[in-house]
């Protein structure tokens, strides 16, 4: 299948192509003149209809004298990723800038721009993403030449927010503290009176250099580490690290551990959705739903720490497998806590919809078309809600998904509710999920054997985390460390879609709005 | 004498018991949450804590901000003097002001906390005002048109005469009027107290605050002052309604000392029944988007003039 796509590819393009190759089955790596990139990649994403679900470089000069960039393209529905590759010259360090073909590549741009240093030639929006107006100018952490230590001086740089001007327009800066125990990050409204007329995010407040601190680290400890990119999607994030790395190492994991596997990915989208549902009824002032909702979520931590001894899910998975035998007897306990959990959440979500009061908050709030959230690569919940129903579980199975029933919830009208809906329908599966898959648990070992593993090789991680899809690529250097890691969490993907289905909306209501696409900042600043 | 005895009766149940109140609602929506929630007493300890306090004053607000405080609680203060707990008390002989008076200082306390809100330049205190004054002017037309239906049944706008006339025997508001006129003060309590669904008292979101917002800044005594104040005129609110709308002291065949206390007792009883159904009400209902507010006061419109309209239907002729 692969070759054949390459074959219709050489024909389309020839003379730009310049090497490809197959790694790890089903990814596809294309190496590319840099002048005819774009044109490449919107072939890919406008006319085969591929998305780009990520985009990254990665400083390989100790390689190859060159630092490369990579367009992720996703084909779903044939499960194969295809990566472009272009090589940038260390002397000119220039791209061409996709935007204006492909909008999902923006952020990615500025992104990369703001950390190597690489700048996106014809980019319509080449502010800063990353670093804020304290950060010099010059300062490329991802390089490699840039030691971790190294503490650069506070500069005073301007970035301007997007202005909108007119009779009555003003301007509502909220953040980066806020009044919940919350995250940091700063909205900027542009508003007429209540409605908004624009949103402007300024994010990475939580920026902590992960990707930087995983150069050079072992495989082991950066498991440790890919555990606390984000705190309520520690098992999403930990396995698509363990994925890319047993990819490299070709390693099998035995069907208990895969099974095992895909019990805690489910908990932990219980814990997370349960307390999303919980979140939105609060911000309508909802008290009594959100108190079930609460204690909902606490059955389901305590279901967590029944198995693992730990709410969290941390230290749960290990290279190859996970670190123990969690299930084995107590399957019974927990599916009958599970059965218990199932029919108070009927109960409740019976109770919050005939809330007609309650309906009406959700209703035609934040609305986000289906094209929108096309273009900008909306995963998880909220591309689910606007009627793009992709779910890695299903276009990417992996673990034990394959083998276990799953139907993805898809509503087409994009507003709260829809979200919401999304939210209800996956916690009633993740809790049937957990069931057939604890009852049809095969027996056995539950880790496979790990080698060292070769240098320079690379891979990718890909899991639905509750937020959606998370894609994390590892590329390998010597004595078992890590020379690149690249962390694509589906939060990066929905901010900006959130800061488009507010438009339009009154002020009061972004809090439900924010609330039900529920992004982490830690997962965006990385 | 009278006033005297008056005066601080007045003040020491409603000043007194005014944070309880709030207390009670807190808790029993707490309850409904399975949370054992905070002490009745909670508000207590807060004003005890946040009158020790120093005030931290932005340097960008003028005198309005430091005065607002003062302005809010002395004219919940002066409306709760309007409006007597039990009409057994010994009545000063002349009672200055009627309801009007009464709706007018809540309107110019409301008018400073709604300039401070302003004063500071923060953005949410201007959101909140801007918020407050589309709520209030909106609300305000209701609670004068149902006590203008009350002052019409009962021949006047002093609320200790409205009082007077209700509680005796012969001379009762009709069933339906009574029954409207609950209703539409019922809306009009919650709207000016605050609550849900026009108000989140609770929520930490200050883009979606009302009265919070307006007080955001504030901190320390003047802090305090705002949040008694508010409790005050809560109360009062609560007593207008229920004094008016479920009177009993008619009933009662003791005299004197007896008497009154039987009466307050009465009074209590009813204050705390109004308390649950509020709590009740934030309990089932959720905030409502802001631009269906409107809709809302419309209800409390409707019923108070429909109950207006029946005055004229049945006659008028009750007094």
């Amino acid at each position: 299948m692969l070759t054949k796509f390459m074959a219709g590819i050489q024909g389309a393009f020839g003379p730009s192509i310049l090497k490809s190759s197959v790694c790890n089955r089903n990814e596809l790596y294309i190496d590319v003149e840099p002048e005819r990139a774009p044109m490449i990649c919107t072939y890919l994403c406008s006319e085969l209809g591929y998305p780009l679900v990520s985009m990254f470089a990665c400083d390989e000069r100790e390689l190859t004298n060159r630092f490369f960039v990579y367009y992720v393209f996703a084909d779903r529905k044939n499960t194969k990723l295809v990566i472009i590759r272009v090589a940038v010259d260390p002397a000119k360090m220039e791209i061409r800038s996709l935007s204006g073909k492909v909008y999902a590549a923006a952020r990615y741009e500025r992104e990369i721009k703001d950390l190597f240093g690489i700048v996106p030639v014809g980019h319509h929006n080449p502010k800063r993403l990353v670093f804020h107006s304290n950060w010099p100018k010059g300062a490329y952490p991802l390089r490699k030449d840039y030691e971790i230590s190294h503490r650069p001086d506070v500069a005073r740089e301007t970035i301007k927010f997007q202005k909108v001007r007119g009779e009555g327009v003003y301007e509502i800066p909220v953040g980066p503290v806020h009044a919940g125990i919350i995250e940091p990050g700063h909205f900027r409204f542009s508003v007429a009176g209540e409605p908004i007329i624009n949103l402007e995010a300024q994010l990475y407040y939580t920026h902590k250099g992960i990707e930087k601190l995983c150069e050079g680290k072992s495989i082991e400890q950066c498991l440790y580490i890919a555990e606390r990119i984000s705190g309520d999607e520690t098992f999403a994030n930990s396995l698509a690290y363990c994925q890319a790395v047993e990819k490299i190492g070709d390693i099998r994991i035995p069907g208990r551990a895969q099974y095992t596997r895909v019990v805690f990915a489910e908990l932990e989208r219980l814990i997370c959705h349960l307390g999303d549902l919980g979140g939105i009824c609060l911000d309508t002032g909802y008290g009594f739903a959100n108190g079930q909702f609460r204690m909902l979520r606490g059955w389901a931590y305590n279901i967590a720490d029944e198995l693992c001894g730990m709410r969290f899910l941390r230290s749960v998975n290990r290279i190859g497998g996970v670190r123990k035998d969690f299930i084995a007897g107590k399957e019974a306990v927990v599916i009958q806590l599970l059965k218990k959990l199932h029919t108070e959440l009927t109960d409740t979500v019976g109770i919050i919809k005939s809330n007609s009061m309650f309906m009406d908050r959700v209703e035609n709030t934040g609305i986000l078309k289906t094209k929108t959230a096309g273009d900008l690569n909306a995963v998880g919940p909220g591309g689910r809600a606007s009627g793009i129903g992709h779910d890695v579980r299903k276009d990417f199975p992996y673990e034990a998904y394959g083998e276990l029933k799953l139907k993805i919830p898809v509503y087409y009208y994009g507003d709260v509710n829809c979200r919401m809906n999304v939210k209800i329908d996956e916690c009633f599966q993740s809790l049937e999920m957990i069931i057939s898959a604890l009852e049809s648990m095969p027996e056995g070992k539950i880790t496979g054997q790990v080698g060292l593993l070769e240098p320079y090789r690379f891979s990718f991680g890909m899991t639905e985390a509750p937020r959606g899809e998370n894609i994390h690529f590892v590329m390998t250097g010597e004595n078992n460390t890590l020379l690149r890691y690249k962390i694509r969490t589906p939060s990066f993907c929905n901010w900006p879609a959130l800061c488009v289905a507010v438009k339009g909306n009154i002020v009061p209501d972004f809090p439900l709005i924010n609330k039900s696409f529920n992004l982490s900042y830690a997962g965006n600043d990385l | 004498m009278n006033y005297l005895i008056y005066m601080v009766l007045q003040i020491t149940v409603i000043i007194v018991f005014a944070p309880l109140i709030s207390g009670v609602i807190r808790k029993i929506k707490a309850l409904s949450q399975k949370r054992k929630g905070a002490p009745v007493f909670q508000m207590y300890y807060d004003l005890h804590k946040l009158f020790r306090k120093t005030s931290v004053v932005s340097e960008t607000s003028s005198w309005i901000f430091k005065a607002a405080p003062y302005v809010f609680f002395s004219t919940a203060v002066t409306a709760a003097l309007l409006v007597p707990v039990s009409t057994l008390i010994p009545q000063p002989s002349s009672l200055p002001g009627d309801f009007i008076v009464m709706v007018s200082v809540l309107a110019l306390g409301r008018f400073f906390m709604m300039l401070a809100g302003l004063d500071t330049g923060s953005t949410f205190g201007g959101m909140g005002s801007s918020r407050e004054a589309l709520i209030s002017s909106l609300i305000e037309p209701s609670i004068l048109v149902s006590l203008f239906t009350i002052a019409l049944i009962t021949g006047s706008t002093s609320l200790s005469r409205i009082l007077f006339v209700v509680n005796s025997s012969e001379n009762q508001l009709p069933l339906q009027v009574s029954i409207l006129i609950f209703l539409a003060l019922l809306v009009i309590i919650i709207a000016e107290t605050a609550r849900i669904p026009v108000d989140d008292p609770s929520t930490h979101l200050e883009l979606t605050m009302v009265h919070e917002a307006m007080i955001l800044e504030y901190s320390g005594r003047h802090l305090a002052l705002m949040e008694y104040g508010a409790a005050v005129k809560q109360l009062t609110l609560i007593t207008l309604l229920v004094n008016i709308l479920l009177p009993f002291d008619g009933m009662i065949s003791q005299t004197g000392m007896m008497a009154i206390l039987l009466s307050l007792l009465f009074y209590a009883a009813k204050v705390l029944m109004a308390a649950v159904l509020i709590a009740l009400i934030e309990i089932n209902c959720v905030k409502l988007k802001l631009f269906s507010i409107p809709n809302l006061a419309a209800l409390a419109f409707i019923l108070s003039f429909v109950a207006f309209l029946q005055f004229f239907v049945l006659g008028g002729n009750h007094v």
